[in-house]
């Protein structure tokens, strides 16, 4: 009974491969693929890593042919929505706008991408030129056979929308510091705000005693339930607050600005 | 026989250490304040680069702080490539290096399959990059010779003639025993930039050797075999803490005729691990670590060398069931390792290991074989 428990729960969250029937007139080019995470490098080489960082699962993928334009399709699973979603926000153009798929995408001359529920989904056109109207149907038709949900992380809301440039999910070493493991940073003219929730109110206070041994020479600030700012030689001027069990702040502020201000901007739009 | 990994990882000991290590800092060192006591030096074959032998490897890294400190410590060497982080990563890359680019060796790479593309390729680099010209531009990730075309050969000619790559090269993450010796060969490639790791097969101490030989620069990636990525749960916790990820740069670093190495860093403890493993030599406790961490993967661990093909009595494609086997027992992915089994040919997936009165097979690597088959044909069967 536990084996066929086992095997539903992982039969249920498989996700189905992607068919070249779901948009008419295009055929199938080729063997259907699948990869897990000890096999990933073979498709994709070094490129792989990227994918692991975010928590990979799996990918099943298809070519399809039309009119001689080849599309590759690459549905990948993650552990959850937020890794999907970390993966198009590492992976999409910043220079390009968003496009309206799932909870973020974006479609650019060959290549469309977007994440939807616990997957990401990647669509791309082999052949030089403007392929818009093809990967937007592809598009389309992916984003409606994909389950999930289509709300972006709350933590989006975090960030002050003025004058912010990129925002995205860092799986590894938030500013390139190992104590802050995961967390979502906003880049803006004015600098870089960054949150990452813990687990517990208790995680957040030891991450932030990390936090003051990394900077010997931070000062208290008032900011949430606890705070500093300090000046690093790559990080700039800084501030990080915890409130409750999240870890923020600012940093690289720019030279007119005042971190704490900046980071209070942000802990005052966290739940 | 052939050769086992512990054989090869025992012989890495007698690799010829130190003969073209140099000490000395190249002519335009960067002015530090913390430098490293001794960070070493080679030279990247006939290209004459002087870099050092711990590069960054910038694929994954988030933050550019990381980079940027990288550089201000010391290290020489920088490698990205077009398609990383959906093209983010050069981005990121030219802005942390802007201030150091002309002391820096800076490698980019193209995974065009054809010549416009490459050069188009190209100069999006240079543009994302911030710069003129990359000092080194690879072809990515071939694995023959019938990859590197004459398209591709000429698109790297027209590079290094217009100036926009002082020298070029090919990387790649398999093929190598044959790949390698026709690049050792090729004038017209200056730069191999390969996989090499204490878990690779022996036979990579010879391509490279070869190729070193016939003055070809040689980078290494993928150092760490996969580092803690690949590894999962309790392993990627043991492997971070005891020091086995350092242990791994420092066997590659012994070899020699490997003039630079990059592997990912994405913070900075990472950056000064790695530092530290550059300035330290291969020791025994390393020797012990890596031995340790071979024995902890061996009983389990499939490399697909295609040794055991055919040795089979029943036919049985025996890498392929374990590595069907490694997705439900690795990665908790048991239904894709059901649905790969029973796509086996039926007379396959229905065999059973119990059938035959012992095991022909003796995975050269150590791992319990028939044991692993017999799981597999209970659970997925």
């Amino acid at each position: 009974m536990k084996w066929l428990l086992a095997l539903l729960a992982a039969g249920a969250a498989l996700a189905a491969p992607p068919s070249c029937d779901l948009v008419s007139g295009w055929t199938q080019h080729g063997a259907a693929r699948s990869y897990a995470a000890d096999n990933l490098f073979e498709y994709m080489d070094g490129n792989a890593e990227g994918y692991l960082l975010y928590g990979f699962v799996n990918m099943h993928g298809v070519s399809c042919d039309k009119s001689g334009v080849t599309v590759l399709i690459d549905l990948s699973e993650f552990a959850d929505a937020e890794s999907a979603f970390g993966m198009y926000s590492a992976n999409r153009d910043l220079r390009q706008p968003e496009t309206r798929l799932g909870m973020g995408g974006q479609i650019v001359p060959r290549r469309a991408i977007f994440a939807k529920g616990k997957y990401y989904v990647e669509i791309a056109v082999n052949q030089e030129g403007d392929h818009t109207a093809a990967l937007t149907a592809w598009s389309k038709a992916l984003e409606a056979r994909t389950e999930g949900t289509s709300d972006p992380p709350a933590a989006l809301e975090w960030f002050p929308r003025e004058g912010r440039e990129s925002l995205r999910l860092v799986p590894e070493s938030v500013l390139g510091i190992r104590a802050i493991p995961r967390g979502y940073v906003g880049e803006y003219a004015a600098g870089k705000a960054f949150v990452a929730a813990q687990d517990s109110p208790a995680a957040a206070q030891a991450v932030m005693q990390k936090l003051r041994a990394r900077f010997p020479n931070s000062t208290p600030a008032k900011v949430a339930d606890d705070a500093f700012t300090a000046t690093d030689d790559y990080l700039g001027r800084l501030c990080i607050f915890r409130k409750g069990r999240v870890i923020g702040g600012y940093a690289k502020a720019a030279d007119s600005q005042d971190p704490a201000a900046l980071a209070a901007a942000v802990a005052a739009r966290l739940p | 026989m052939p050769a086992s990994r512990r054989t090869f990882l025992a012989a890495g000991l007698a690799l010829p250490v130190a003969a073209s290590v140099d000490q000395t800092p190249p002519p335009q060192p960067p002015k530090l304040s913390a430098r490293p006591p001794s960070f070493s030096y080679r030279t990247l074959g006939k290209t004459g680069l002087k870099v050092t032998t711990l590069g960054f490897g910038c694929m994954i890294t988030s933050d550019g702080s990381v980079v940027e400190r990288a550089a201000d410590l010391g290290i020489t060497y920088f490698d990205t490539a077009r398609g990383y982080q959906g093209g983010n990563n050069e981005r990121m890359v030219g802005a942390a290096l802007k201030k150091r680019r002309k002391d820096l060796v800076l490698s980019t790479k193209t995974e065009a399959n054809d010549k416009p593309g490459a050069i188009g390729q190209l100069d999006t680099s240079l543009k994302e990059l911030g710069t003129d010209y990359v000092d080194i531009w690879y072809l990515h990730g071939k694995t023959a010779p019938a990859a590197v075309t004459d398209d591709l050969m000429e698109a790297l000619a027209v590079a290094k003639k217009s100036g926009k790559a002082r020298f070029v090269g090919v990387s790649t993450h398999g093929g190598q025993q044959e790949l390698l010796p026709w690049l050792a060969k090729n004038p017209n490639i200056d730069v191999i930039l390969t996989s090499y790791n204490f878990t690779m097969q022996p036979f990579m101490n010879s391509v490279i050797e070869d190729a070193a030989s016939a003055g070809k620069g040689i980078v290494a990636m993928k150092v760490m075999a996969g580092g803690v990525r690949r590894a999962g749960g309790a392993n990627r916790e043991r492997l971070s803490r005891d020091g086995a990820l350092v242990a791994a740069l420092k066997w590659v670093l012994r070899n020699s005729n490997v003039h630079t190495t990059i592997p990912s860093m994405t913070d900075m403890d990472q950056l000064d691990a790695n530092l530290r493993g550059m300035s330290q030599p291969f020791g025994e406790s390393d020797e012990k670590l890596l031995a340790m961490h071979l024995e902890h993967i061996a009983p389990e661990y499939c490399r697909m060398c295609g040794q055991c093909d055919g040795d089979c009595r029943q036919g049985l494609p025996v890498a392929d069931v374990l590595r069907f086997l490694t997705y439900a027992d690795g990665y908790g992915q048991f239904a894709l390792g059901r649905e790969r089994y029973l796509g086996l040919h039926p007379s396959h997936a229905s065999a059973r290991c119990g059938d035959c009165p012992g095991c022909t097979i003796q995975c050269p690597y150590g791992v319990r074989v028939a044991e692993r088959m017999a799981r597999a044909q209970e659970m997925f069967a």
